[in-house]
């Protein structure tokens, strides 16, 4: 590949996680009776609910700490958790909107070419590390990120950004 | 005062002491010295309290002392390592690394389970360091334990003590895993026998040409060895009786433990020979199949070089031919070029990040391959042929993604279709059943 070929590389962000408190407690019981679009999980103390409009599953804790999992950005994170937190008010809690976080993003990308994976791990020790046994893919950390990537030898990347 | 309410039974008062006569414990009356009582003069084990254990915790020794799972897994470290005859050297490295991840924080809470595979670990990275060929997998079955858990086990003691343990590569894996053949003379009948020395040889090369056709990236090391000693097995004289022998038969025969991932690694090896043995010039044109393809391994082995740039070649003219018909590409090819792709001219391909560093004769294959790849990669036309010759077979056949579709919005202004028309337009007998409900509603209505 000439080195002026300008490829545009399509990364798609496929999760975001976030999560948010309500400050108050809440009743997995009434969520589960009352609720719309819920699962109750009693061995796990939690309660899932998925919405439709950004589409989002977030489990709920007694404890009043919420996890949002399946936006696909990071506005569409909080939005689908400010709707959470209306819907639970309207089912009769007090909730309060506080410390929303974003904790991970998932992304994934597509090299144009193959790589081996065997000698690229050796260019990128001990940053990188590949073990053919275990698993399929080399995973590459960046310490100053806090991200983890895995290689694929087809080209694809996928990228775990923890916050 | 020893005890409320004792009395002394000479005096009377009840000034009553708890005194030690030497080392007898006695209570005496204060005013007029009578012994009240006296306990035993010895002491068992258990009352002891001088000389009893401390923890080292309470204790003010320096050094602390190996625990007994410490020294059991010392001890299990020093068996494996004599039952892979490791050097002395390697033994000592071994037990240091044991030793200090023992101590280490993230290890010395965790289960025993934990511990024991933390053993075969440390001689697994040991081993490793000093480019002694052994597969996780061996070690997992010294350990009979859990290859999952092997394998956490392995990359936080890695974390925990840094050190630098290069994976093995595969064709250093070839030999040890050839040894384990039993193919000599005595073992099986002459015609099916076979020296290791030739077999590792002849594996060798069919292991580099696999590697150069991205069959051993990211695959598990051991199907791909197995494979490519069967087929070197059969390659080396291809007679009848062998070229009967299927993988199975095979493994069974020479006491070699089964994968159910190794035939396929037989069918993409025979693939890729098919391909280069396509350009044979004694074949004249004729069709190379799979089944037919033992045959001339060696003859393809002997001139691989040739045959690869052949193949390059007649598939860059390939894709050329296929290029020119449809006008309406996006970015067409800038025309491959007829010329054989040198030797030379690969060596500045500096996009993929695995050019390979032209060692010996062997590494010439993969630039002259690398150099196909990338050239018949360059355009970004989705042609209905393959990009370039050897793709990994997870390219070949991709994955489908599912699209999700965009969900509509239902304004209730869309048209309505002929074939819904009829679940709009009310029936007779509805009609009537809605006159007759309009004026039983009026007509309460008017009652009211």
């Amino acid at each position: 590949m000439e080195p002026s070929n300008d490829v545009a590389l399509d990364i798609i962000i496929t999760n975001v996680v976030a999560v948010f408190r309500t400050r108050c407690h809440l009743n997995l019981r009434t969520i589960a009776l009352e609720g719309v679009n819920v699962i109750y999980k009693p061995e796990y103390g939690k309660v899932l609910m998925k919405l439709r409009k950004p589409r989002i599953t977030a489990s709920i804790w007694s404890s009043g700490k919420i996890i949002c999992t399946g936006a696909t950005s990071e506005e569409e994170a909080k939005q689908g958790a400010r709707r959470l937190a209306r819907t639970l008010q309207k089912l009769g809690f007090k909730v309060r909107f506080a410390d929303f976080k974003v904790v991970n993003v998932l992304a994934v990308c597509s090299m144009p070419f193959a790589i081996r994976l065997i000698d690229f791990t050796k260019k990128n020790r001990p940053i990188a590390s590949y073990e053919p046994e275990l698993h399929p893919a080399a995973t590459y950390r960046i310490k100053t990120l806090k991200a983890t990537i895995q290689i694929f030898s087809t080209g694809s990347l996928t990228d775990l950004l923890g916050i | 005062m020893a005890a409320v309410g004792l009395k002394c039974p000479e005096c009377g008062s009840l000034d009553i002491v708890d005194d030690e006569h030497y080392s007898q414990p006695q209570l005496v009356c204060a005013d007029c010295g009578a012994v009240v009582s006296e306990g035993l003069l010895t002491t068992t084990r258990s009352e002891e309290l001088q000389g009893t254990d401390v923890r080292y915790s309470n204790s003010t020794e320096v050094n602390k002392q190996p625990c007994r799972n410490q020294i059991k897994g010392i001890h299990r470290v020093r068996a494996l390592c004599r039952i892979l005859r490791l050097s002395f050297v390697m033994e000592e490295t071994a037990e240091n690394y044991f030793k200090q991840a023992y101590e280490h924080p993230s290890f010395i809470r965790v289960s025993l389970q934990k511990k024991e595979v933390l053993a075969g670990c440390c001689i697994l990275a040991t081993c490793r360091q000093h480019s002694w060929p052994i597969t996780m997998g061996t070690m997992t079955c010294l350990l009979e334990a859990n290859p999952k858990l092997m394998g956490v086990v392995y990359q936080e003691m890695v974390k925990a003590l840094k050190i630098e343990a290069p994976p093995t590569s595969v064709i250093d894996l070839l030999e040890t895993h050839c040894q384990a053949y039993k193919l000599s003379p005595q073992h099986v009948h002459e015609e099916l026998s076979e020296s290791s020395k030739d077999l590792t040889k002849r594996a060798a090369v069919l292991l580099e040409l696999a590697a150069d056709a991205w069959l051993v990236t990211g695959r598990q090391p051991v199907p791909i060895l197995t494979a490519s000693i069967y087929l070197a097995w059969q390659s080396l004289k291809p007679t009848q009786t062998r070229l009967k022998y299927t993988l199975a038969r095979f493994c069974q025969m020479a006491k070699v433990a089964k994968s159910s991932i190794a035939p396929k690694r037989v069918t993409e090896l025979k693939e890729v020979l098919c391909k280069l043995g396509q350009e044979l010039p004694w074949l004249r044109g004729s069709e190379m199949t799979p089944q037919t393809v033992v045959q001339m391994v060696d003859d393809i082995l002997n001139y691989r070089l040739t045959l690869l740039r052949k193949a390059l070649k007649s598939h860059e003219a390939a894709l050329a031919s296929e290029s020119e018909l449809p006008p309406s590409l996006e970015d067409t090819q800038p025309g491959p070029r007829d010329d054989a792709p040198s030797l030379d001219a690969t060596a500045s391909q500096p996009d993929a990040e695995s050019a390979q560093q032209p060692q010996q004769d062997v590494d010439l294959t993969c630039t002259v391959v690398m150099g196909g790849l990338s050239r018949a990669g360059s355009g970004q036309v989705s042609t209905p042929s393959k990009r370039s010759l050897f793709e990994p077979p997870s390219v070949t056949h991709a994955k489908i993604r599912r699209v999700q579709l965009p969900v509509k919005e239902v304004t209730g202004d869309e048209e309505i279709s002929d074939s819904e028309i009829d679940s709009y337009i009310r029936t007779p007998q509805e009609m009537r059943d809605y006159a007759e409900a309009k004026e039983a509603l009026s007509s309460s209505e008017e009652e009211f």
